[in-house]
């Protein structure tokens, strides 16, 4: 596989409903072999997105890429969805079910069959085989559910909350199986609200915010954008000498007075500061007990622009 | 094999080897020719002997009775020979006495009048044929006074009761045929037609809320297309029913010609013991004979390969029209009970064929019949009907009604797919008949 080629790339995806756009001038670009988190809040368009991935539904305009071939049928068969809400045939025995889902996805009837046994094995369920769905557990059936979505040894996986509903043995259990598949080979997309698996596992993200996509990239390069310059200080001292002690270049993000004349403020440097010299002036005017750089987490940059997103909007709309 | 043909495999295997179908299937033509046998073999031995009272007063029928044959079965005894005693007393007797099965009163006014009436009281009301038995005795006696006091003989009379039976005839064909007999087959075909339509539409839209409801639609349809995964139930679940049919018509017409085997020797039997029951039998066997034969009649006039072509025609492309709508129901609702609003007004030109089904019997040649035998959405269940008459002069009729039901179902599926594909992804939205317009304006 050509390492450059992204494995799928959409470019100005526009999706409209008879009363909204769900999805509005999107682009997105996963590369080869990465983890990429989807994320968003409810209702921001992800699903239209994955839809459209998956050939549910057809973009009103744009062009979907997958290993830079323009998206056609024969792709269904290198890509695995696992769905936000799980479902399976209640009724039926789950080896029937598996092997029937899998010969959906163009496997034959044997080939299936042993790769299933496999993983029945490996995940130590081989007795489930002739159970129903309505005989087995929630968690249970998420297990059989997510080696559905991988027989096939997808080259692209769409996993949709792929966390809610496991124990946190079983997360790990397929947090681990994810990089796995990821390590012979697989790309992954991994649409979640779980902020921490995000930082834990994926490599790049999208945040995609009222149909539009608001933030992208490397989830390190991202994090060092949003915490560029930005410092936490612990000082005792007044907070006007504080303030006064260094003229411009500087803004106060935070402040928190943790006791009389004893501060922890968060700040950041515009970029024409030099750090050394804005300490040295704070350094006269008051004491200094701690100085540390600033990591955003993931879930903080997420609250930020998808608040700073709504305000926007917010305040055109009201013009 | 192919995604469609999958799917098409699983919606049969699942439902063929269900327990239920199996039992349906077997059991149906069993229990129906079982029941029919049944019902006959009861009817004969309700033929038990009965003690009946007869308070006449017109004493004429009691004189007659007298001298007349007694019957095995049915025993006379006149209550008031003296002509002293009302019908009260009469009732008031039969009610105390327990030797008495039924009270036959005639009243003076029965001998003047033509078609007076008399009653029967009883404490087990009894069968027609008891009934008609009595009404023959009495009208017989009647006849015979009547005849006396006119002065006409016996033969004359015989002579002046004609009985003109009138033959309706294929011009065409120049084959006798019996309109209402075999009107009455095609009903049967139009019918089975309906129940079809129906019990597997159902089945459909019942298939597609549960795979909405399961939320296993969203894997499937990430592997094929919403219209084939559509498609692939409607035609599974078609299988299941031409697959019942064909059973059907397999064991009925087994164990339907080992059924009226059993009866036609028992009709036999029956026939030589009516002779000795007296008077009954001449005419009764006449009427059994007659009703055989014009089954018979039915039986061979009826073109049985052309009514089961039209038959699985029709079923397949009626089945096809209410199916794709009712898929379309089904993906559209979240539940059963949200689909009432919708199965409704698409289930009522169906309810309406039958209805004018039940009524050709009586006018097969009405103007609305014509025309629900063209019309798509009645045409399967009405067409049946006109073909069994007779279906010369018909085919040009007939293909029109076959290349429109084509027409539509085409429409109604297509129509459907765009209503499904939306449709099973949504959740949680009430539904209504113009969010559903709107839904077929979307892009696929």
């Amino acid at each position: 596989m050509n390492e450059s080629v992204p494995v799928f790339e959409a470019r100005n995806i526009v999706k409209r409903y008879a009363n909204h756009t769900a999805l509005d001038d999107v682009s997105i670009s996963v590369p080869a072999q990465s983890i990429f988190g989807l994320l968003g809040p409810n209702g921001a368009g992800k699903t239209s997105l994955i839809r459209i991935i998956n050939q549910i539904t057809a973009p009103d305009s744009g062009e979907v890429f997958i290993n830079g071939e323009p998206l056609k049928r024969e792709h269904i068969e290198v890509i695995g969805y696992l769905p936000e809400e799980r479902g399976l045939y209640k009724k039926m025995k789950i080896g029937e079910q598996a092997i029937y889902l899998a010969q959906l996805k163009g496997m034959s009837k044997p080939e299936a069959k042993s790769e299933l046994k496999k993983w029945f094995k490996k995940f130590k369920i081989e007795d489930w085989w002739n159970k129903k769905i309505e005989d087995l557990s929630k968690g249970m059936a998420q297990k059989i559910q997510f080696i559905i979505t991988i027989i096939h040894k997808p080259k692209l996986l769409i996993l949709d909350e792929p966390f809610s509903g496991f124990d946190p043995i079983n997360t790990n259990l397929i947090k681990n199986e994810i990089l796995e598949l990821r390590e012979n080979g697989a790309t992954i997309i991994l649409s979640t609200h779980n902020m921490e698996s995000v930082e834990e596992i994926c490599s790049h993200i999208a945040l995609i915010n009222k149909s539009k996509k608001i933030l992208g990239g490397e989830v390190k390069e991202v994090k060092e954008r949003f915490s560029k310059n930005q410092y936490k200080i612990e000082f005792k001292g007044n907070m006007v000498s504080f303030a006064n002690a260094v003229w411009g270049g500087w803004e106060m993000l935070e402040k928190e007075e943790l006791n009389k004349d004893h501060f922890l403020v968060h700040v950041k440097l515009n970029d024409e500061v030099e750090l050394n010299n804005y300490l040295k002036g704070l350094l006269g005017a008051v004491e200094v007990l701690s100085f540390n750089k600033v990591t955003l987490s993931m879930n903080e940059i997420f609250i930020k622009m998808v608040n700073e997103n709504s305000s926007q909007e917010n305040s055109t709309e009201n013009e | 094999m192919s995604k469609i043909g999958l799917i098409i495999k699983r919606e049969y295997i699942s439902r063929v080897s269900k327990k239920s179908f199996l039992l349906m299937t077997i059991l149906g033509p069993i229990l129906l020719v079982g029941f029919m046998v049944g019902a006959f073999m009861l009817g004969k031995q309700d033929e038990k002997e009965l003690k009946i009272l007869l308070h006449d007063d017109t004493y004429i029928v009691s004189k007659d009775f007298k001298n007349s044959k007694k019957s095995t079965l049915y025993h006379l005894t006149v209550f008031d020979t003296t002509g002293s005693k009302n019908l009260d007393e009469a009732k008031d007797f039969f009610k105390s006495s327990e030797d008495y099965d039924l009270l036959l009163y005639l009243p003076e006014t029965i001998v003047e009048t033509n078609g007076g009436s008399g009653n029967i009281y009883y404490k087990e009301a009894p069968n027609t044929k008891t009934r008609m038995y009595l009404e023959r005795i009495v009208n017989e006696s009647i006849e015979k006074l009547k005849l006396k006091d006119l002065n006409v003989s016996r033969d004359t009379y015989t002579r002046l009761k004609n009985k003109v039976d009138l033959k309706t005839i294929d011009v065409v064909t120049d084959n006798e045929s019996n309109v209402k007999g075999r009107a009455f087959v095609g009903m049967a075909f139009g019918i089975s037609i309906f129940m079809f339509i129906f019990m597997y539409g159902t089945q459909v839209m019942k298939g597609v809320i549960e795979e909405k409801s399961s939320r296993i639609v969203e894997v499937i349809v990430s592997s094929v297309k919403p219209f084939e995964l559509m498609m692939g139930k409607i035609v599974g679940i078609m299988f299941v029913g031409l697959t019942q049919f064909a059973v059907w018509i397999i064991l009925s017409s087994i164990l339907g010609s080992l059924g009226m085997s059993l009866i036609g020797s028992e009709m036999y039997s029956a026939s030589s013991q009516a002779d000795l029951m007296g008077g009954i039998s001449a005419e009764g066997i006449s009427k059994m004979t007659e009703i055989q034969a014009s089954i018979i009649d039915i039986i061979m006039t009826v073109n049985w390969p052309l009514m089961i072509g039209l038959f699985f025609f029709y079923f397949i492309g009626g089945y096809l029209l209410y199916g794709s709508l009712m898929a379309a129901i089904g993906a559209a609702v979240d539940n059963e009970t949200d689909s009432q609003q919708f199965m409704v007004p698409i289930t009522a030109p169906l309810m309406f064929a039958y209805v004018i089904v039940l009524l050709s019997l009586d006018n097969p040649n009405s103007p609305a019949i014509l025309w629900c035998s063209q019309i798509p959405f009645t045409s399967p269940v009405v067409m049946l009907v006109r073909a069994a008459m007779g279906a010369e002069g018909l085919w040009w009729q007939i293909i029109i009604s076959m290349v429109l039901l084509i027409i539509t179902f085409i429409g109604t599926t297509w129509l459907a797919g765009k209503i499904y594909r939306t449709g099973i992804l949504m959740h949680g939205k009430k539904i209504t008949w113009k969010e559903l317009a709107k839904w077929i304006k979307y892009k696929g």
